[in-house]
């Protein structure tokens, strides 16, 4: 983990994606400091004084690329009183702190992937995702991102411009309810009813056996998603869970 | 304004005239005023820091620690940079981290073997011996005083694990025969930095070349913050074991007054712990407390600024004391840089030769009396301590020029506290001596 740095940031722009969903663009004062896809950062909303100790935070998964610093995004969405703090209290324009970048949670397999994305927890990959290119070798990547609405697929885009760029990344979509869009009616295979499960996703995976899962999302689709992958044998230490409290 | 950020800087421009008054610069007076050969270069700056820091009264390591690190890894182009008490403590982290059960089979185990060399600083070696792992010396060069890559590689065998070394006196060895030979045999390479801040090879910095480089920020050294050091790396993995050493042997790498970063601290499962155990009181290794105080950084974040300058001073005054000295070449060896590297010269070593028709006791004994100090090439021969004799260990080759350095060889200073009047004195007494002058013995 690179040095973790306290930054205070700019809020230079808030994206609501509807249902209490939102996107920060935050700007620090100074670069923010080297970090790793998937790692994550700590906000707060209370004033820091460097001299001091640090406030009340709540941790982020930093959505946007390794290779600008100058810019830092997040993605949340109102569970509890610290998210609806967020939500009404921060306005473009705003400043909030931040210390970054923490977390093991990177994808550094040089095998298959496959990866477990629920709601937010896409944000963990967004940045894995822009930078993923062809492999060289027979190397495959699977996706399986779910939302609870076809509109709360806020990374759809960023997936979209992987999966064209990478023809050995495999995307399948889960959508809870509402409907599928129309456009993708006749490619039932790739948009599915539901929640992220690995059953739907298990005969999209060549080599289960060679692979590294990664989940991020709510805890319920973590635990379920895990749970699944033991039973049909995975090696825990072939698990690795986005998991904070 | 606050009243406590008003009184905050009157406080601190009352330091800078404090600093004015207390170490106005004073005309040097030959064979009164010591030629130190080394010691803390500061201004206003160092001192403005250290109250400012003390006025936040955090003491343990904070925003000044956090912007050190975060300064000195850049500078560095690394990922990671720890500070620490002292260098000894930065040698001891980085060679303990690399014991650790976290690297799997590549982990040193006891009776491993490292390579190292015994003409050096006793806390290169100390932490080899700590961690029960077997030294194997090779010599020296005369002149650059670092090991002899050819004898390294006659000194690997199936035990051999790592090399452990430093930059002796600021000039690198050869880091392209040692890296080759590290990756060839799967070695861990820890470069000991400590006397060689700035210090290139290849234009690239020392200290950058190994999995582990360690850092001194004692008075004497490059830049300082009184009692300091770092473990260097750009390897993520390689830095929270340190930290972890570093920071009582936790599994947790929360910084001090800091809880819950990773956002699992009541959600883990280690060994047989109850789950959810806090991670804050989980321990992964056998560690120590080597952590710095706030008030040390701030210094250091003071003296980083100047880093750069202080390099440059170094080696012009190293340039201007070779020039100097060079009509003694027949009776001196003087220091030399090794191939393709820039040192940022720690001290200027000199090797009274054999037939000089003198010895390094007459010159040290006469430079002492003109009020120039001198320094051994630290340890001499580290076997020939009483600390040392006995320990297990190898010797590939004999150690015949360490035994040179242990009896005739020793250092001035470069640092960036002597100025030309002093160069000059430095300069004129070696030529009274050279001339035959010996009086003022001590």
């Amino acid at each position: 983990m690179a040095v973790a740095q306290k930054l205070q940031c700019a809020v230079e722009r808030i994206v609501d994606h509807g249902e209490h969903v939102y996107t920060l663009v935050l700007r620090p004062d100074r670069p923010a400091p080297r970090f790793r896809a998937g790692q994550f950062l700590h906000l707060a909303l209370d004033p820091y004084d460097p001299t001091g100790f640090w406030p009340e935070s709540r941790v982020f998964s930093i959505a946007s690329s390794p290779d600008d610093r100058s810019a830092v995004r997040v993605t949340y969405a109102v569970h509890g009183q610290f998210t609806a703090r967020m939500e009404s209290e921060i306005r473009e324009g705003g400043r909030v702190w931040i210390k970054m970048p923490y977390g093991d949670f990177v994808i550094d397999s040089p095998g298959d992937v496959v990866l477990f994305a629920g709601g937010t927890g896409i944000s963990a990959f967004t940045a894995y995702l822009e930078a993923l290119s062809p492999p060289a070798s027979d190397r495959s990547y699977v996706l399986g991102y779910g939302a609870r609405t076809a509109e709360l697929l806020i990374y759809k885009d960023v997936v979209d411009r992987s999966a064209a760029r990478v023809p050995a990344l495999d995307v399948t979509w889960f959508v809870e309810t509402g409907a599928i869009p129309s456009s993708r009616i006749g490619d039932p295979t790739r948009w599915l009813p539901g929640r992220v499960s690995v059953a739907a996703l298990w005969t999209q995976i060549r080599r289960p056996r060679e692979s590294d899962f990664y989940i991020s999302g709510p805890p319920a689709m973590l635990a379920a998603v895990a749970a699944d992958l033991r039973a049909r044998q995975v090696a825990p230490e072939a698990i690795h869970i986005d998991a904070w409290e | 304004m606050s009243a406590a950020s008003v009184l905050r800087e009157q406080i601190l421009s009352l330091v800078r005239q404090y600093h004015e008054a207390q170490f106005p610069v004073r005309p040097f007076a030959p064979g009164h005023d010591l030629a130190h050969y080394a010691g803390r270069v500061f201004d206003a700056e160092e001192l403005c820091h250290l109250v400012d820091s003390s006025l936040d009264f955090f003491l343990t390591a904070n925003r000044y620690a956090e912007r050190f690190e975060a300064e000195f890894s850049d500078y560095l182009g690394l990922s990671d940079a720890l500070l620490v008490n002292s260098g000894s403590s930065a040698n001891l982290v980085a060679v303990t981290s690399l014991t650790s059960p976290k690297l799997g089979e590549r982990r040193l185990k006891p009776g491993d073997e490292v390579l190292t060399v015994a003409a050096g600083f006793p806390t290169t070696l100390a932490p080899i011996l700590q961690n029960s792992l077997v030294p194997v010396f090779v010599d020296v060069n005369l002149g650059d005083y670092t090991a002899d890559p050819n004898r390294l590689a006659d000194a690997i065998g199936p035990k051999t694990r790592a090399i452990v070394m430093a930059h002796t006196l600021g000039v690198p060895f050869d880091l392209d025969a040692v890296g080759e030979l590290a990756k060839k045999h799967d070695l861990w390479l820890i470069e000991d930095n400590c006397d060689a801040l700035g210090s290139r090879y290849r234009d690239r910095l020392t200290g950058t070349f190994g999995h582990l480089g360690t850092m001194s920020f004692y008075p004497a050294h490059h830049i300082t913050m009184g009692e300091g050091g770092c473990v260097v790396t750009n390897d993520e993995r390689l830095a929270r074991i340190a930290r972890s050493f570093r920071d009582w042997g936790r599994d947790c790498y929360c910084a001090g007054g800091e809880s819950n970063t990773c956002g699992t601290r009541f959600s883990q499962q280690f060994g047989t712990l109850p789950h959810g155990f806090d991670h804050k009181y989980v321990y992964s290794h056998v560690g120590y407390n080597l952590k710095v105080t706030d008030m040390q950084a701030a210094i250091g974040c003071a003296q980083l600024q100047k880093l750069d300058t202080f390099i440059a001073r170094r080696r012009a005054n190293f340039d201007w004391l070779l020039n100097a000295l060079r009509p003694y070449e027949d009776r001196l060896l003087l220091p030399r840089a090794t191939p393709h590297s820039a040192p940022s010269w720690f001290g200027f070593a000199i090797t009274v030769r054999d037939g000089a028709g003198f010895t390094r006791a007459e010159l040290v004994r006469f430079l002492e009396a003109n009020r120039i100090e001198t320094r051994s090439l630290f340890a001499g021969n580290l076997l020939r301590h009483p600390a040392f004799t006995g320990i297990p260990h190898r010797v590939v080759g004999g150690l015949a020029n360490t035994d040179t350095v242990m009896h005739q060889t020793f250092f001035v200073g470069v640092y960036p506290g002597l100025d030309r009047a002093r160069l000059e004195h430095m300069a004129s007494a070696f030529a009274r001596f050279m001339r035959g002058e010996r009086a003022g013995g001590l």
